[in-house]
């Protein structure tokens, strides 16, 4: 074997010492990438049925129950909320296929943080969800559906749409671990995304359920996550003082985002506690 | 270059798949672990590249402790796993990036030696198509390529040639025996085949239900049981057979039986002589003489062999 020539030189210290995560990482994500969108199609099949809700049946409700037009930017941006979570959940099929086709174990026998399988994974969920709400909303307004949003709107709805993708992707990660087949998992899958999109105030104010209900909604993520969301694209408080009827709305998308980066901050980490410890055997 | 101290592995539900293990590995030697499916070799790679979990005991592999330095032990090694490990979806070449871009090879070296070992291991007209449509023996030749891209201080090989057929098998052998010839990496081997052990190892260590019963030379285990050996196949009782052989000292300490096959390692008695008492005895139908194998060796201390126990 031929030996190895050095490159000479030596990287800034701030470089040097994220080049053992940033490289890994970049390598992990483009792996996960290639194997996730190998085609066009695999990016936008599933864009399908939240566009369905946002151009056909948001304004089909708003003809059929004489709602005004501001239920169709109502509905689009519940759209967004199912997603979201769709597309995180299928995202961690892929953790599944590494670990049935036996591809999990060469990267666990790399020389990385082994943190750095649950990130890579999650840049691609991330960067593909992203891409396609920024298509879902893209859609909405050209077929009309008028967004009232300032430059700090954009940013609450960012903010809120992100933290709930990490959140959501640790999720798919934890079940992941612990489901062994890819039967399983999809199995669960409508319980955990498409379920408290109902409850979530995705279509109707949470306040239209029974009291009971109106309780568990506002413990659910995706509720903060779209009453943001709708506060910041379409300047709507309502979903916030339904969560927290308090008289200051940028102090309730204060709490809120408070509580999407708290459960993005807890499901990453118990997400990659629950890597390591499972992948182990 | 990889030491193992009191090495062991509990399963949940209380398997003890590793007991204990003691083991010292020379830089550039070729090493085999042999031993039937679940003696515990392959859980003795997992806890070398740290993929499972030890349960009590230590490790270090190129002077790295695998436990408390497990990112600088796993960047001097390599390994080649039992099943295949590679993204089906990808090309070969861009499996052999992935590898080489993850223990950390600069770019335009890592080009080098991958365009380097695509052509040592006849992958050229492989390499640009999606794993997913190679053969067995061509998946096992890329993954064993990949292995080398970040060249190892280590390279471990789980049961490489398994399921293969004898063709490929051969092929693959002789690619794992010019890899000493090429380099100075020291190679852990873990198979059942002998054949393997015999042709590739320096030294052996026979693993049996978690344990190393033996480990030395092929040769030196082989000379253990002499040039010659005579084998029989008992018609009655195989314990009151190999009995009598002893009385009339035919037999000695290290004869044995399994099944209704006795096995009398001759060591310095003729074997016609042998032979004839056998005969005058009336102890067996079938008697011959061959010899000695390290399946013998390994049916000696475990009282089976290793395709039996597989």
């Amino acid at each position: 074997m031929s030996t190895i020539t050095h490159v000479a030189g030596r990287p800034p210290r701030r470089l040097a010492l994220a080049a053992p995560i940033l490289e890994p990482l970049t390598t992990l994500a483009r792996r996960r990438f290639r194997l996730t969108a190998r085609t066009p199609r695999e990016l936008l099949v599933p864009l399908l049925t939240p566009i369905l809700f946002a151009l056909v049946i948001a304004p089909a409700l708003h003809e059929a129950l004489h709602t005004d037009a501001s239920y169709e930017a109502f509905v689009a941006l519940g759209t967004v909320g199912l997603l979201i979570p769709l597309n995180t959940m299928f995202a961690g099929l892929g953790v599944i296929v590494d670990r049935e086709t036996g591809a999990q174990r060469e990267l666990l026998a790399a020389p990385i943080r082994r943190a750095l399988l649950v990130l890579g994974n999650l840049v691609v969920a991330f960067a593909v969800t992203a891409l396609q709400v920024v298509v879902l909303i893209g859609a909405a307004i050209a077929r009309g559906i008028d967004f009232n949003a300032s430059g700090t709107g954009v940013l609450w709805f960012v903010a809120a749409g992100a933290l709930f993708t990490v959140g959501m992707y640790g999720a798919a990660e934890v079940l992941a671990g612990r489901v062994p087949k890819q039967e399983e998992y999809i199995a669960r899958v409508p319980a955990i995304a498409i379920v408290p999109w109902f409850l979530a105030g995705s279509l109707f104010p949470i306040t239209a359920m029974p009291a009971a209900l109106t309780w568990i909604a506002k413990l659910l993520p995706l509720t903060h996550a779209l009453a943001v969301m709708r506060y910041g694209l379409l300047g709507d408080r309502a979903g916030l003082d339904h969560i927290w009827g308090m008289g200051n709305a940028t102090a309730m998308a204060a709490l809120s985002t408070a509580v999407l980066a708290a459960f993005g901050l807890v499901l990453t980490a118990v997400s990659v506690r629950a890597f390591t410890r499972r992948a182990l055997r | 270059m990889i030491e193992t101290r009191q090495l062991r592995k509990v399963y949940p539900g209380g398997k003890e798949a590793v007991a204990g293990l003691d083991l010292e590995v020379r830089p550039g030697e070729v090493f085999g672990l042999i031993g039937p499916n679940g003696a515990g070799k392959s859980t003795t790679i997992g806890m070398l590249t740290m993929t499972v979990a030890p349960t009590s005991g230590t490790a270090r592999v190129a002077g790295f402790d695998v436990a408390r330095e497990p990112l600088a032990a796993r960047r001097a090694s390599s390994v080649v796993f039992q099943e295949p490990v590679v993204d089906r979806s990808l090309t070969g070449r861009q499996n052999l990036e992935v590898h080489a871009e993850l223990w950390g090879v600069a770019r335009p070296e890592a080009r080098r030696r991958i365009d380097e070992i695509v052509r040592a291991f006849a992958l050229s007209g492989l390499v640009e198509r999606a794993v997913g449509g190679y053969s067995g023996g061509e998946r096992r030749r890329l993954e064993i390529a990949r292995a080398l891209v970040s060249e190892p201080r280590v390279l471990f090989l789980d049961e490489p040639t398994v399921g293969l057929d004898p063709l490929i098998r051969a092929e693959l052998l002789d690619l794992i025996a010019g890899l000493r010839a090429r380099s100075e990496v020291t190679i852990f081997l873990t198979t059942h085949y002998l054949e393997e052990a015999e042709r590739l190892c320096d030294r052996i260590a026979i693993m049996h239900a978690g344990r190393v019963v033996a480990l030395d030379r092929p040769s030196t285990l082989l000379a253990g049981l002499g040039e010659e050996l005579v084998e029989l196949r008992a018609d009655g009782d195989p314990a009151g057979a190999l009995a009598a052989l002893r009385a009339h000292e035919v037999a000695g300490d290290d004869a044995f039986a399994v099944g209704s096959t006795l096995t009398v390692p001759l060591h310095d008695r003729s074997p016609g002589d042998a032979i004839a008492l056998i005969r005058d005895l009336g102890l067996g139908g079938a008697v011959g003489t061959r010899r000695p194998t390290l399946d013998d060796v390994y049916m000696r201390l475990t009282g089976a062999g290793l395709a039996e126990a597989a």
